[in-house]
């Protein structure tokens, strides 16, 4: 039939047109002594919920909570790239603290890595608080670090060391209303070592260039803190956690799996 | 891959629709509606993600004409992560000039230019962009359907008689007059931008029916987008519009109201050869609109409202369109 032989002629002039487009220039890239910046934006929410200071949680076992201050640490960031490749920030200006107060007007706080190798990153990896390689360099070899965490009141006295979370606010439950909450974890001294890494694989690879400045939107479920790994409940004192031994260990397990990547922005 | 889902899709519709006409053929009015025979304006590649073909198929009279149209559309967009992240709200604006020029017997070409003022209010603050957007240019071919005769009439006319329905083929091209701003794929809605950047390609395939009572324009097309320099690519798109209408013919004015369906589904958009999870999408819309003519004057105006959608991970939500155009008959 006419029709059909000149809808095929001109389905084919489609096909031709849309395949002669040319994906074959990136693959000579040169990127050798090229560096660039790369933002980690953490964005804290409880479940699908943005995270809002003074707003009522519920969590499992009938409790809920409000907090009223939210930060923690993050150190040892690596960059993996599409070869296997692994960049590493800067020892000493490898730490940093994710503050809600220092969130922008979508509640994002951005951490700006600079001097990154440029290349395809395809997955993140951090820690959760301070190790005790970097604990062990003692007062002097925390650098402004000491200053900051101590501003923040991330510290405890020197000998035990770093908070790695900081969760102030209150809680209720079937037998109080609105008891105070706090949830000041890290590791204590040498003894215990509560420190924890995790590594997120990304969506989409993020680019590092001189001019390009990719955004790795990561989202912290802070509901995990507490219904996480393991779910712990405020009843059996859980509503303060400091320097237990049996209690920061679960914290710290949580918290590690309270992280994901929602998407990558490359400029 | 995108060429194997655009000749599937559009094999499949003309299967479809070349089947209906051969259902449709075999049952036959004599009289026919004394109007021109309806066919499509195809008019609007849009430059935006969110635009769409399906817009544009605003013209239901036959006539080349040009002329000029407005679009008003309007889009919230979650500007987060979470359910309750802010929203913005966006005000799109399209004024276009567009014509449908007669080339040779049943080839005829459509084109438009639009300019666009997209306007988006975030947290009380108003970001606007205006320009030029994407120029398209669509060739179109026209096949009539005649009345198969009786073998047993005896027909002493030399014309045959139309049985109403014809097919459109067209194959264009949109060209990147409008400017692509890579700072603004940041936006969670993607449509905010004037042009893509890309030289796409579209191809179409319409069907128009006019009978005793009424009228149906269908138009199924396919876009393949291409890749900008910045290595942005919008995903291909398939736009489909359904329009029934009547006429109500008065002294010299003719009222032709109808109803419509029309939609669009996206691809993911890719970026540096990566797919970016949630950018793809699905819109059905219903469309109430009327078209007067009146001498050399079609005067055009319609209001359509999303009956289902599922864009860009349900980040953007489309709120209505609406277009008024005026085209004088050439």
């Amino acid at each position: 039939m006419k029709i059909t032989k000149f809808t095929f002629a001109l389905l084919s002039c489609a096909i031709l047109l849309s395949a002669c487009s040319s994906d074959d220039d990136a693959a000579t890239e040169d990127l050798s002594g090229q560096t660039g910046d790369l933002v980690l934006k953490f964005d804290n929410g409880v479940g699908d919920q943005d995270f809002i200071f003074g707003t009522e949680y519920a969590k499992s076992n009938n409790e809920s909570y409000k907090v009223d201050n939210l930060k923690y640490i993050i150190s040892n960031v690596r960059l993996t790239d599409d070869e296997g490749n692994v960049f590493e920030y800067p020892t000493e200006d490898n730490i940093f603290i994710v503050d809600e107060e220092d969130g922008n007007n979508a509640g994002e706080i951005y951490i700006t890595l600079e001097n990154v190798d440029a290349a395809d990153y395809v997955s993140v990896t951090y820690g959760v608080g301070v190790d005790q390689e970097r604990f062990l360099l003692g007062a002097e070899g925390q650098g402004d670090f000491l200053d900051e965490a101590s501003d923040e009141g991330m510290m405890w006295s020197w000998a035990s060391g770093y908070k790695f979370i900081r969760i102030d606010g209150t809680f209720t439950n079937d037998t109080t209303t609105d008891e105070p909450l706090n949830v000041h974890m890290g590791s204590v001294g040498t003894s215990l070592d509560n420190y924890r890494e995790l590594t997120l694989v990304l969506p989409n690879s993020a680019r590092v260039r001189t001019d390009d400045t990719p955004e790795i939107h990561l989202k912290a479920d802070i509901s995990k803190v507490f219904d996480g790994t393991t779910s712990v409940n405020f009843a059996d004192g859980y509503d303060q956690v400091h320097t237990d031994a049996t209690e920061t260990p679960v914290i710290a397990t949580n918290i590690q799996g309270m992280f994901s990547v929602d998407h990558v922005h490359n400029d | 891959m995108s060429v194997f889902q655009s000749f599937k899709i559009v094999g499949t519709s003309l299967l479809l629709l070349i089947s209906g006409i051969s259902l449709a053929n075999t049952n036959l009015h004599k009289d026919h509606l004394h109007y021109n025979e309806p066919t499509k304006v195809f008019c609007d590649i849009c430059s935006c993600a969110t635009s769409s073909g399906s817009t544009g198929f605003g013209t239901l009279s036959n006539s080349n004409f040009f002329g000029v149209r407005y679009m008003y559309q309007n889009f919230e967009s979650r500007n987060g992560i979470f359910e309750n992240s802010p929203t913005s709200e966006e005000h799109f604006n399209t004024f276009q000039l567009w014509a449908q020029i007669s080339v040779y017997k049943n080839f005829y070409v459509t084109a438009n230019l639009p300019y666009q003022d997209l306007n988006k209010d975030f947290n009380g603050v108003s970001e606007n962009l205006s320009g030029f957007g994407d120029a398209s240019v669509i060739g179109w071919y026209k096949h009539v359907f005649y009345k198969k005769e009786e073998s047993d009439e005896v027909n002493f006319s030399e014309e045959k008689t139309p049985s109403g329905h014809s097919l459109q083929f067209g194959l264009g091209i949109k060209v990147p007059t409008g400017k692509f701003e890579q700072r603004l794929t940041e936006s969670v809605n993607p449509g905010f931008q004037v042009g893509t950047g890309s030289v796409d390609t579209v191809l179409s395939l319409g069907h128009n029916y006019g009978g005793d009572k009424i009228g149906v324009n269908t138009l199924l097309s396919y876009y393949a987008k291409g890749e900008n320099k910045n290595e942005y690519q919008f995903g291909n798109q398939f736009s489909y519009s359904s329009r029934v209408f009547t006429v109500f013919p008065k002294e010299n004015v003719n009222v032709m109201p109808f109803l419509g369906v029309s939609g669009d589904i996206y691809n993911e958009i890719k970026q540096y050869g990566e797919k970016i999870a949630n950018s793809n999408g699905n819109i059905v819309n219903g469309t109430l609109g009327l078209e007067v003519i009146y001498e050399k004057f079609i005067f055009g105006s319609n209001y359509t409202l999303p009956i289902y959608q599922d864009l860009f991970g349900g980040n953007v939500e489309s709120k209505q369109r609406f277009s008024v155009y005026l085209n004088i008959a050439i």
